[in-house]
C-alpha cells in the first residue's frame, strides 16, 4: 500500500508485483465497489438468452423427467437387479463432492489464512450451497415413492415411528439438512457487509431487496466485531459438518455388505476425492467468471489459477494415495468376489470408466500441474476441473454401478447401462446449477469487496535491501 | 339343498368321518347338479366372508391326472394345492398345475359360443347345430378328434360314435406325439405281456437308466416320478439311488443325473443292448441273445461313449444295486428306430430280473377294470387327415387338442380341414384350431367342469380321478358333454335310447356307481348319494392298499435297423417345453414367466447350441438364426448350451402360437413345423428323425433370462461360472 | 407365545435338500400364485427385472462331454441378523419377535432399494412399475396378500399369511401347531419334497432332524447373518 515511498530503482519491480498481486494493487473502494456492482447488474441479451435456455433445460430434464419418473414408476430409470441404485447415487455423491468446494476454500483457507482465498471465497460458497441444492434432490428422485419422502423425517406422528437411526440414509439425511443449513449460513454471513454496500449504491427493487437482505447494516464497529466473531465460529464449525457430511455419504456404501463397498478407507477416501472434484470445479468456476463478467479480471488473476493448481495436486496425489491403498488392499484380500469386481474394472466392461478415472484424476493432474506456465493459465486450469470432475464422476459410477454388478452368487451378476430419462435428470441437475449460480451472480456481489479491501489494507510491500518484500499484518 | 336330503351340516360332519387331512370339502355344492356359485355378492351360504372353501378336483393341465384341492373365497378360486391323500401325486404340483387358474380367469378365454367369423349365436342355436350334424351327416362321415383328458368325455363319445355307428373317437395331441405312447405300449406287451403304459417304481429302485425319458418334466406323470426320484434320492436312509441319462440334449431331468451319457443319436438302444451284455458279464453269465449279439467296444465307439463308463455302470448295476430300472422315453422313442430301442430297454429290465435284480417295473390297474381308451397314434391321425382330405369326413369334432398348432405342418392338418364341410370345435381358447372352424362351442375350463380320469401310469392302484366345479362358469361356456347329450336327445329316437343320460352328472354318476359296491376302496358309501358326495370330497375313488405288482418281463428279440435321418448338418430335438408343455398353456402369463429350468429364458424360443459348434457357424448367445429342416424353417434365439451334443441342436414345442392369446400369440417359434409326418414300426410319430440347417439372419433378439446375461451383454466372458464359484455356491461349506 | 404352542416363540426354519431338488421351478410358480407375485413380460425381465421371490438357480459345471448342472432355491433366508433390516431409514423391513421373520411392510416402504443391494442373497425384488393382471385375471388374486404398487421392494415371506392362519387355527382349537401343518406355498407344491418347513423350537419336528444332516449348510454364512434357511448338500455319485 505504501509502495510510493519505495526508490524509484525498485518501481519496476514494485509494478510486477502489483499486476500479479490482487492484495498488492489497491484500489479505492469507491472504484471496487462500482465495479463490483457494474458486474452484478449487466443483465445484457446473451446472459438472458442463456439463462432462459438453462432454465428451460431445468424445467424438462430435470423436474419433467423427474415427474415422469413419478407418475410411471422408477422403471424408466435403467437401474435394474441386482444393481439397484444407478445414476442418481452417483449423481448424488458427486454433488456433494462438488458442494465441498465453497467450504473447503472459504473456511479451511480462512482459518489458515491463506490469503489468495479473498476474492473467490463467495464464489466458491455459492458452489456449496448450489451444489447442495442439487445434491440435496437426487435422495428424493431416487426414492420409488417421492411423495413419502417426509417418513424420513423425525417428526412426532400418529404411527408413533421414528426414523430408523441404524440408517446412513437417515444419517445422510441429518448431515445433509445440517450441512445446508450450516453452508448457506456461512455464505449469508460475510455477505452483509456487501449486501449492505449493494444498498447504498442501488435504486428500484433491488434497493428493497437488499434492504431486507442487509438486515439493517451500518459498519458499526460493533457490528463488524460481532461479524467477524459469528464468521470465525462458523468457519470452525463448519469444517467437521463439511468432513462428516462426505465421511456419510461413504458410509452409504462402506457400512453395507456389499463386496466392493465394504472398505474402512471409504471415509477418508471420499471426503478427499470430493475436495478434489469440488477445488477442481472452482477452477472452471472461476475462468467462467473472469470471462463472462465485467471486472473480473482485476480480481480474479492467475496468481488465483496458480495457487489453486498447487493445492489441487496436492489433493490429486493425496486422493491417489487413498485410491492405492483401497485398491491394493481389496486386490490383497483375495476374496472371490472381489477379484472379479477388481476384474471388472481393470479389464471387464467398466475398465473404460475406471481408466477414465485413473488418467483424469491422476495421470492429467500431474501431467499439467507441475508446471507453473501451465497452472497460471485460467483456460488450463477451467480445463483442469472439467476434466478432473469427468475423472471424479467416473470414479463415483464405478463404485456405485460397478460394484453392483458383481456380488456373492455369479447366478445373479448383472450390467447396468443409464436410460435416457435418468441422462436426462442428471444432465438437468447440472443446468439447475448452473441455472442458480448464474441467478444468484447477478443477485448478490460476487466478490466480497470487504474482504478484498481488508486484504488490501494487511498488504504492504517493505524495502529490503535492493528488494522488494511482501508483508502482511494480521488482521483478525 | 335340503331337498336332496342331506344338509350342509351333515356334509360336513362326514368330511370328518372321511378323515381327509387338508381340509378337503366338498361343500354341499356338488350334492345338487344345479348348485351356483357367484362371487361376492349372493355369496353361497357356505361361504363366509373371509373363510376359505377347499374343493377337491383333478388336474387337466395335462392327461397325469393329479389330484388337486382348489382354495376358493368368496365364489372365487385362489390357490390350486395337490391332493395329499391322491396316489398319483401325494400333494405335490408341478408349475403347470399350478398356473392353471390363469386357465380359468384368463381374459382371452373364448366367451361364449361363436359361428365362423365371430358371431356369437345362442346356446340354443349351437345345439340345434350339433344335433342336425348328428342327425343329417352319415355316420362314417363324423369324426371325433380329443385330447388326452378327459376320460369321463371320451367315454361319453365312444358311446355316442357306437350309438350311431361312427368311427370311435380319436384321441390324440402334441404331448401324446412327442410321449410316443403307442411304442412304449406294444413294447410292453412284447417284453411284459400287458398292453399297457408301464410304471417305473424309480423311488425304489439303486440305479435308474434313463434313455431319454423326461420323466421329471412332462413325460407321462411327471409329478408322480419326481415325488419317486426325491425318495430314490434321499427317502432311504443309507441307500442313494443313482440315475444314468443317455439322451443327446441334456434334458432337465438328465441335469439331475449322476451320470449322462451322449450317445449319438439313434443309437440307444445299441448302448442298451452293450450295457445288458456287459453286465451279464460282470455278473459272470452269458448273455441272452440280444444282448450277446453286440460288442460293447463297438458300439461305445459307434454311439461315442466313453467305454469305461459304460463298464462301469454296468459294475455299479451289478455289484452295487439291488435293483434297476431301464426306462425308455422322450426323444429317444422319436426316432425311426424307436420301436426297437423300447424293446431293447425294457428287455434291459427283464435282464436284470435274469441276474438276480427285483423288478421295479409295474403297471396301474385301471380303474374298475376298464382302461381308459387308449390314445391314438400317429398313424392313425394321419389316416383321419387323409380321410379328411379324400372328403369323406363331413362333420369333425375337436375337444382337448390344437391339432393345427400341435401336429406336423408335414401331415397337412390345417388344409385338410378345409375340406370339411363342419367342424365344430370345443376349445375354450381361440386357438389355432378355431380359426378354422364353423362352429365354436367353448367348454368349461376343468376347475368349472364335472368329470373323472382313469389314472393310466404313475399311480401303485386302481385310481379314478374326480373332477367337479369349484367356481360358477366365468363366462358363457357349456360343458362339452352337456352339449353332445342335449344334441341327442334333441335328435331322439334309437340314439337317445342307446344314450340315456339326462346330463353330464348323470352320465358320470353311472359311470362310478359300479365303486360303490367294492369294498377295497378308500371310503364305503351306504347309498349313492352319499358316495357321490365322498367321491368328489376325496377327489375320486381309489383303493385303499397298493394293488400293483412288480412284473417281470422277457428278454425279446430286437431289430438292430440303423435310425434314418432327412439330409442336413445337426440333429434336431424338439421337445415339450419343461413348463408350457405342448404349448397349450403359453397363454397362461405365469408359465410364460416361470423360468426355463436349464436356460433360465422367459416368453420365447431358444435354440440349444453346444458352444463349439457356435463358434463354428460363428454364432453367438442371442442371434437369431433360422433353422431349415426338409419340411418348414423358423426363426429362434440362440442359447449356447453346454449339455448338448455338437452334431444336435434342440428347440422346445409350446411356444410361436399364432393365436390363443394376449401372451402367447407371436412369440418365439413353434419347432413342430420343422418335423416331418414319418413314423416309426409302431406307428407313432418319427418326430427326431429330423436333420436341419442352421443360418445365421444378423439379427438379434435379448432373451429374457433369469440368469446374468454378463456372458451375453456387457462383457466378452462366457457365462461366468468357474468350478470353484459353483461349488462354492451348492456346496457344504467346510467350517 | 404364539399360536399356544408351548415355545416359548416360534422359529420357523426351512430345509432344502438339493440332492432331492430337481430344478424344475414349480416353487416358483408355486410362490407367485400364492403371493400375487406380479409378472412383467419379456422385455422386463430381458431386462432383469423380474419379480420372482423365489429362484432356481442353475450353475453349469464341467466342459463337455462331462457336463453337470447345479441347482440351488434361492430366496429370502430370513436372516436373524439381516443385512437389510439396518439399512432402511423408515422401518419398512424389520424383525417380527412373534415369527422371527424379517418382514416387509409395504405401506411403510419408500424405495430407497438399500436393503436389496445389502442383501447378499440378492433376494429383494423392486416394484419398477404397476403391474396388471387384467380382469378376470385379477380374480385369483390372494385376498391374505398385499398387491403392491410401484416404487416399493417385495420379497418371500415365508408365507406369513399361512403361518399367522396355522397358528390362529391351533390357538382357536386349542393346541399345539402340529409339524407339517403350515407349509409354504413353494414346499407344499415341491414334486420332489426336497423343500421341508418347520418350526425349530419343536425337538421333533422335521426340520430339527433333517438339520442333523452331515451335509446340511448355511448359504454365506461366514457373513453372520444366520439365515433360516439350511441347504442340504447334493452329493452326485461319480462314474
Amino acid at each position: 500500500m505504501h509502495a510510493t515511498n519505495l526508490p524509484a530503482e525498485l518501481h519496476e519491480q514494485v509494478e510486477k508485483l502489483r499486476k500479479e498481486h490482487l492484495l498488492l494493487d489497491p484500489r479505492p473502494r469507491e472504484e471496487m465497489n462500482r465495479m463490483v456492482l457494474e458486474a452484478m447488474e449487466d443483465v445484457n441479451r446473451e446472459y438472458f438468452i442463456v439463462m432462459v435456455l438453462l432454465g428451460l433445460v431445468t424445467l424438462v430434464a430435470l423436474f419433467g423427467a423427474w415427474g415422469y419418473a413419478m407418475y410411471k414408476g422408477l422403471g424408466v430409470a435403467g437401474i435394474r437387479r441386482p444393481i439397484y441404485w444407478g445414476l442418481f447415487i452417483v449423481s448424488f455423491v458427486f454433488w456433494i463432492g462438488i458442494s465441498h468446494a465453497g467450504t473447503f476454500v472459504s473456511a479451511i483457507l480462512r482459518v489458515f489464512k491463506a490469503e489468495f482465498r479473498r476474492p473467490f471465497t463467495r464464489a466458491a460458497e455459492l458452489m456449496t450451497t448450489f451444489g447442495l441444492a442439487g445434491a440435496g434432490l437426487f435422495p428424493l428422485i431416487h426414492l420409488g415413492r417421492t411423495w413419502r419422502f417426509y417418513w424420513m423425517v423425525p417428526y412426532p406422528n400418529q404411527r408413533w415411528l421414528w426414523p430408523n437411526f441404524h440408517s446412513p440414509l437417515v444419517w445422510d439425511f441429518l448431515a445433509i439438512n445440517t450441512y445446508l443449513l450450516g453452508s448457506t449460513m456461512y455464505l449469508f454471513l460475510p455477505l452483509i457487509p456487501d449486501l449492505a454496500m449493494a444498498r447504498d449504491k442501488s435504486t428500484g427493487w433491488r434497493k428493497i431487496l437488499y434492504t431486507i437482505l442487509s438486515l439493517g447494516w451500518r459498519g458499526t464497529e460493533e457490528e463488524w466485531r460481532h461479524l467477524q466473531k459469528a464468521i470465525q465460529i462458523f468457519a470452525w464449525a463448519i469444517i467437521p459438518v463439511m468432513f462428516s457430511v462426505h465421511t456419510i455419504v461413504s458410509w452409504d456404501f462402506a457400512v453395507a455388505m456389499k463386496l466392493g463397498w465394504h472398505s474402512t478407507i471409504f471415509g477418508p477416501y471420499f471426503v478427499i476425492g470430493a475436495l478434489l472434484s469440488g477445488i477442481s470445479a472452482v477452477g472452471f468456476i472461476l475462468y467462467m467468471i473472469r470471462v463472462s463478467m465485467k471486472n473480473m479480471r482485476y480480481f480474479i488473476r492467475a496468481e488465483h489459477f496458480d495457487a489453486l493448481g498447487k493445492l489441487l495436486l496436492i489433493i490429486s496425489m493425496s486422493w491417489a494415495y487413498f485410491f492405492f491403498n483401497e485398491f491394493i488392499l481389496e486386490w490383497y484380500g483375495g476374496e472371490h468376489t472381489v477379484k472379479e469386481i477388481l476384474r471388472l474394472y481393470t479389464q471387464g466392461a467398466v475398465a473404460p470408466v475406471w481408466w477414465t478415472m485413473v488418467v483424469c484424476n491422476i495421470v492429467v493432474p500431474w501431467a499439467v500441474l507441475w508446471n507453473k506456465n501451465w497452472r497460471r493459465k485460467p483456460w488450463v486450469m477451467a480445463l483442469m476441473g472439467v476434466i478432473v470432475n469427468i475423472g471424479m464422476f467416473a470414479e463415483r459410477y464405478v463404485i456405485v454401478t460397478g460394484a453392483l454388478s458383481r456380488n456373492r452368487i455369479p447366478f445373479d451378476w448383472g450390467w447396468y447401462e443409464p436410460s435416457l430419462v435418468e441422462i436426462s435428470i442428471a444432465v438437468g441437475t447440472f443446468a439447475l446449477f448452473f441455472f442458480l449460480y448464474g441467478l444468484a451472480s447477478r443477485l448478490i456481489p460476487l466478490i466480497p469487496v470487504w474482504e478484498v479491501e481488508e486484504g488490501h489494507h494487511a498488504h504492504e510491500l517493505k524495502r529490503m535491501g535492493k528488494g522488494v518484500v511482501v508483508s502482511v499484518a494480521e488482521l483478525e | 339343498m335340503t331337498r336332496e336330503g342331506l344338509t350342509r351340516r351333515d356334509v360336513l360332519k362326514l368330511a370328518g368321518v372321511g378323515g381327509v387331512a387338508a381340509a378337503v370339502l366338498s361343500g354341499c355344492g356338488p350334492l345338487a347338479k344345479h348348485v351356483r356359485r357367484h362371487p361376492y355378492h349372493d355369496m353361497p351360504e357356505y361361504a363366509l366372508p373371509g373363510k376359505s372353501v377347499y374343493f377337491a378336483t383333478t388336474c387337466r393341465e395335462c392327461p397325469a391326472g393329479c389330484g388337486l384341492v382348489v382354495r376358493t373365497v368368496e365364489g372365487r378360486a385362489i390357490k390350486i394345492e395337490g391332493n395329499p391323500n391322491h396316489p398319483v401325486n401325494r400333494g405335490a404340483t408341478c408349475a403347470r398345475g399350478q398356473a392353471a387358474l390363469e386357465g380359468l380367469y384368463n381374459p382371452d378365454r373364448t366367451r361364449g359360443p361363436k359361428q365362423r367369423g365371430g358371431r356369437e349365436i345362442s346356446w340354443d342355436q349351437a345345439v340345434d347345430a350339433v344335433a342336425a350334424a348328428l342327425q343329417e351327416t352319415p355316420p362314417e362321415g363324423i369324426a371325433f378328434l380329443l385330447g388326452l383328458a378327459p376320460d369321463h368325455l371320451a367315454e361319453l363319445v365312444y358311446e355316442i360314435t357306437q350309438a350311431l355307428g361312427a368311427p370311435p373317437p380319436l384321441r390324440f395331441g402334441g404331448l401324446a406325439m412327442m410321449e410316443a405312447r403307442e411304442t412304449l405300449t406294444q413294447a410292453a406287451e412284447a417284453v411284459f405281456g400287458q398292453k399297457a403304459l408301464p410304471t417305473f417304481d424309480i423311488a425304489r429302485a439303486d440305479l435308474v437308466i434313463s434313455f431319454g425319458a423326461n420323466f421329471m418334466e412332462t413325460w407321462l406323470s411327471p409329478v408322480a416320478y419326481a415325488k419317486a426320484y426325491g425318495a430314490m434320492r434321499q427317502g432311504h436312509p443309507g441307500r442313494r439311488g443313482v440315475l444314468v441319462q443317455v439322451e443327446p440334449r441334456m434334458s432337465m431331468t438328465a441335469s439331475n443325473a449322476d451320470l449322462w451319457l451322449p450317445a449319438k443319436p439313434g443309437t440307444e438302444g445299441l448302448v442298451a443292448l452293450a450295457l445288458g451284455r456287459l453286465m451279464a458279464e460282470v455278473a459272470g453269465v452269458e448273455a441272452p441273445a440280444p444282448f450277446a449279439d453286440v460288442d460293447p467296444a463297438q458300439v461305445a465307439e459307434q454311439a461315442e461313449v466313453p467305454l469305461a463308463k459304460l463298464e462301469k455302470v454296468a459294475r455299479y448295476a451289478v455289484e452295487k444295486s439291488e435293483s434297476v430300472v431301464a426306462i425308455p422315453g422322450g426323444v429317444v422313442l422319436g426316432y425311426d428306430n424307436g420301436a426297437d430301442i423300447a424293446r431293447a430297454v425294457l428287455a434291459l429290465n427283464a435282464l436284470m430280473g435274469d441276474l438276480g435284480k427285483a423288478s421295479r417295473v409295474f403297471f396301474t390297474p385301471p380303474a374298475g377294470g376298464q382302461a381308459p381308451l387308449p390314445p391314438a397314434s400317429f398313424q392313425d391321425v394321419r389316416s383321419l387327415v387323409d380321410r379328411m382330405k379324400a372328403g369323406k369326413v363331413q362333420v369333425l369334432f375337436i375337444h382337448g387338442v390344437n391339432p393345427v398348432y400341435e401336429l406336423p405342418e408335414a401331415l397337412g392338418f390345417a388344409d385338410a380341414l378345409l375340406k370339411v364341410p363342419l367342424v365344430i370345435s370345443f376349445s375354450s381358447f381361440d386357438d389355432e384350431t378355431a380359426r378354422y372352424v364353423t362352429y365354436h362351442l367353448p367348454d368349461h375350463t376343468f376347475l368349472e367342469s364335472w368329470g373323472y380320469q382313469r389314472v393310466q401310469v404313475g399311480a401303485d392302484r386302481e385310481v379314478l380321478s374326480a373332477f367337479q366345479p369349484v367356481v360358477v362358469p366365468v363366462f358363457d361356456t357349456r360343458a362339452t358333454a352337456d352339449v353332445l347329450l342335449a344334441a341327442v336327445q334333441k335328435v331322439g329316437g334309437a340314439l337317445a335310447e342307446a344314450v340315456p343320460y339326462k346330463n353330464e352328472v348323470e352320465f358320470i354318476q353311472k359311470k362310478v356307481a359300479d365303486f360303490r359296491g367294492r369294498n377295497d376302496g378308500i371310503y364305503q358309501a351306504s347309498n349313492p348319494k352319499l358316495f357321490w358326495a365322498f367321491f368328489l370330497q376325496h377327489g375320486g375313488w381309489w383303493t385303499k392298499e397298493a394293488t400293483a405288482e412288480p412284473v417281470q418281463g422277457k428278454v425279446v428279440k430286437v431289430g438292430t435297423d440303423k435310425a434314418r435321418f432327412s439330409q442336413g448338418d445337426l440333429h434336431l430335438v424338439v421337445y415339450p417345453h419343461p413348463l408350457l408343455g405342448d404349448g397349450s398353456q403359453a397363454n397362461y402369463p405365469w408359465l410364460q414367466e416361470t423360468p426355463d429350468p436349464m436356460t433360465t429364458v422367459m416368453w420365447n424360443t431358444w435354440v440349444e447350441i453346444n458352444p463349439m459348434t457356435a463358434a463354428k457357424l460363428g454364432l453367438e448367445n442371442d442371434d437369431v438364426v433360422r433353422i431349415v429342416s426338409p419340411y418348414g424353417a423358423i426363426e429362434a434365439v440362440v442359447y449356447l448350451y453346454p449339455g448338448i451334443r455338437p452334431d444336435t441342436i434342440a428347440v422346445p414345442m409350446g411356444q410361436g402360437h399364432t393365436a390363443l392369446g394376449r401372451w402367447a400369440k407371436d412369440r418365439g417359434a413353434n419347432p413342430v413345423a420343422l418335423l416331418g409326418a414319418g413314423t416309426n414300426a409302431a406307428g407313432d410319430a418319427a418326430f427326431a428323425g429330423v436333420r436341419v440347417r442352421v443360418y445365421k439372419t444378423g439379427r438379434r433378439h435379448q432373451l429374457a433370462r433369469k440368469e446374468n446375461v454378463v456372458g451375453v451383454y456387457g462383457d466378452g466372458r462366457r457365462i461366468p461360472v468357474t468350478k470353484h464359484e459353483a461349488e462354492a455356491a451348492t456346496s457344504k461349506h467346510q467350517e | 407365545m404364539a399360536g399356544g404352542n408351548g415355545h416359548e416363540h416360534t422359529k420357523w426354519v426351512m430345509v432344502i435338500d438339493l440332492d432331492k431338488c430337481n430344478g424344475c421351478n414349480a416353487c416358483v410358480t408355486a410362490c407367485a400364485m400364492e403371493n400375487n407375485v406380479a409378472f412383467t413380460g419379456e422385455e422386463e425381465n430381458a431386462y432383469g427385472r423380474g419379480m420372482h421371490w423365489l429362484r432356481v438357480i442353475r450353475y453349469w459345471e464341467g466342459e463337455w462331454p462331462n457336463v453337470r448342472v447345479r441347482y440351488m432355491p434361492m430366496m429370502c433366508q430370513q436372516c436373524s441378523n439381516a443385512p437389510c433390516e439396518p439399512v432402511c431409514p423408515v422401518f419398512a423391513t424389520l424383525h417380527s419377535e412373534a415369527e422371527e421373520l424379517n418382514i416387509q411392510v409395504y405401506n411403510r416402504c419408500i424405495g430407497t432399494r438399500y436393503c436389496a443391494n445389502n442383501c447378499p442373497y440378492i433376494a429383494r425384488t423392486f416394484n419398477w412399475f404397476d403391474y396388471e393382471w387384467p380382469e378376470p385375471l385379477n380374480f385369483h388374486l390372494n385376498p391374505d396378500v398385499t398387491v403392491r404398487r410401484r416404487g416399493i421392494m417385495e420379497k418371500c415371506t415365508f408365507c406369513i399369511q399361512r403361518i399367522n392362519q396355522g397358528e390362529e387355527q391351533a390357538a382357536a382349537e386349542g393346541r399345539e401347531v402340529r409339524d407339517g401343518e403350515i407349509q409354504p406355498a413353494c414346499a407344499q407344491a415341491c414334486p420332489t419334497e426336497a423343500i421341508v418347513f418347520g418350526n425349530w423350537q419343536d425337538p421333533n419336528s422335521k426340520v430339527r432332524q433333517l438339520a442333523q444332516s452331515q451335509r446340511g449348510f448355511k448359504y454365506l454364512h461366514e457373513l453372520g447373518t444366520e439365515p433360516k434357511v439350511i441347504y442340504l448338500a447334493s452329493e452326485k455319485h461319480d462314474f
